[in-house]
């Protein structure tokens, strides 16, 4: 069996029954290739990288199933990039099975990745003392210029 | 002036991680410089086989808009 994880940005600025309009729209086009969807979450809204198709702010939507007919999907590929219903998608394909999720938000993934946050932190803390540590000796150093200009003068 | 010389070690064998998500921007972050643009692995110190996988990650964080093709401080 092969897994996917389908991920698509529907326009933030419409209304949360659109949204779920929407949803059920692909999910529904989905289902009829004979796919599973194991999960269907909102990932929430979030500021695009770079303008797409005039947008600036999108929400973000994941879809985890397990692939049915393949050349449906395909079909449902080139359905979902015709259809405008998104502004893009994106189709992945996944080494394992995904874990049932019930919701996928930002507070999620910060716990996943709680284990690395207090390294990084530390990290910062040392990129932070070093970059102190070299202002202040730049600071002696113009001092002892200072100083050295007024002697010579 | 003494310089500290910091060995470089590849980031992902010393925190453990063997998988690369797309959507965990914050990581990724990491290898790109302010440009947007991937760093070399000569910088970064990371190793062959996890640099293949954090540049697709980069890619396909760009193309889905989660990253920028190029950062040029506009926005």
């Amino acid at each position: 069996m092969r897994y996917y994880e389908l991920i698509y940005i529907v326009n933030s600025n419409v209304e949360r029954k659109k949204v779920d309009e929407v949803m059920k729209d692909i999910a529904g086009r989905l289902e009829s290739t004979g796919s599973k969807i194991i999960n269907h979450t909102v990932w929430g809204k979030k500021k695009l990288a770079y303008p797409i198709k005039g947008n600036t702010y999108g929400t973000y939507i994941l879809i985890h199933y397990s692939g049915g007919d393949n050349e449906k999907l395909s079909e449902f590929d080139s359905w979902l990039k015709l259809s405008g219903l998104t502004i893009r998608h994106m189709i992945v394909k996944l080494d394992k099975e995904p874990e049932v999720v019930e919701s996928f938000s930002e507070t999620d993934s910060d716990v996943e990745s709680g284990k690395k946050k207090p390294e990084e932190d530390k990290d910062k803390k040392s990129d932070n003392k070093k970059i102190e540590k070299k202002e202040s000796e730049d600071k002696t150093k113009k001092e002892k210029t200072d100083k050295e200009d007024k002697e010579t003068e | 002036m003494a310089f500290q010389t910091r060995r470089k070690y590849c980031f992902f064998k010393e925190n453990n991680i063997t998988i690369v998500d797309y959507k965990d921007v914050k990581l990724l972050k990491r290898f790109t410089n302010d440009n947007g643009k991937i760093m070399p692995r000569r910088v970064t110190g990371t190793s062959a086989k996890m640099h293949r996988k954090v540049v697709g990650a980069i890619k396909r964080a760009r193309t889905i808009g989660l990253m920028p093709f190029v950062d040029n401080g506009s926005e």
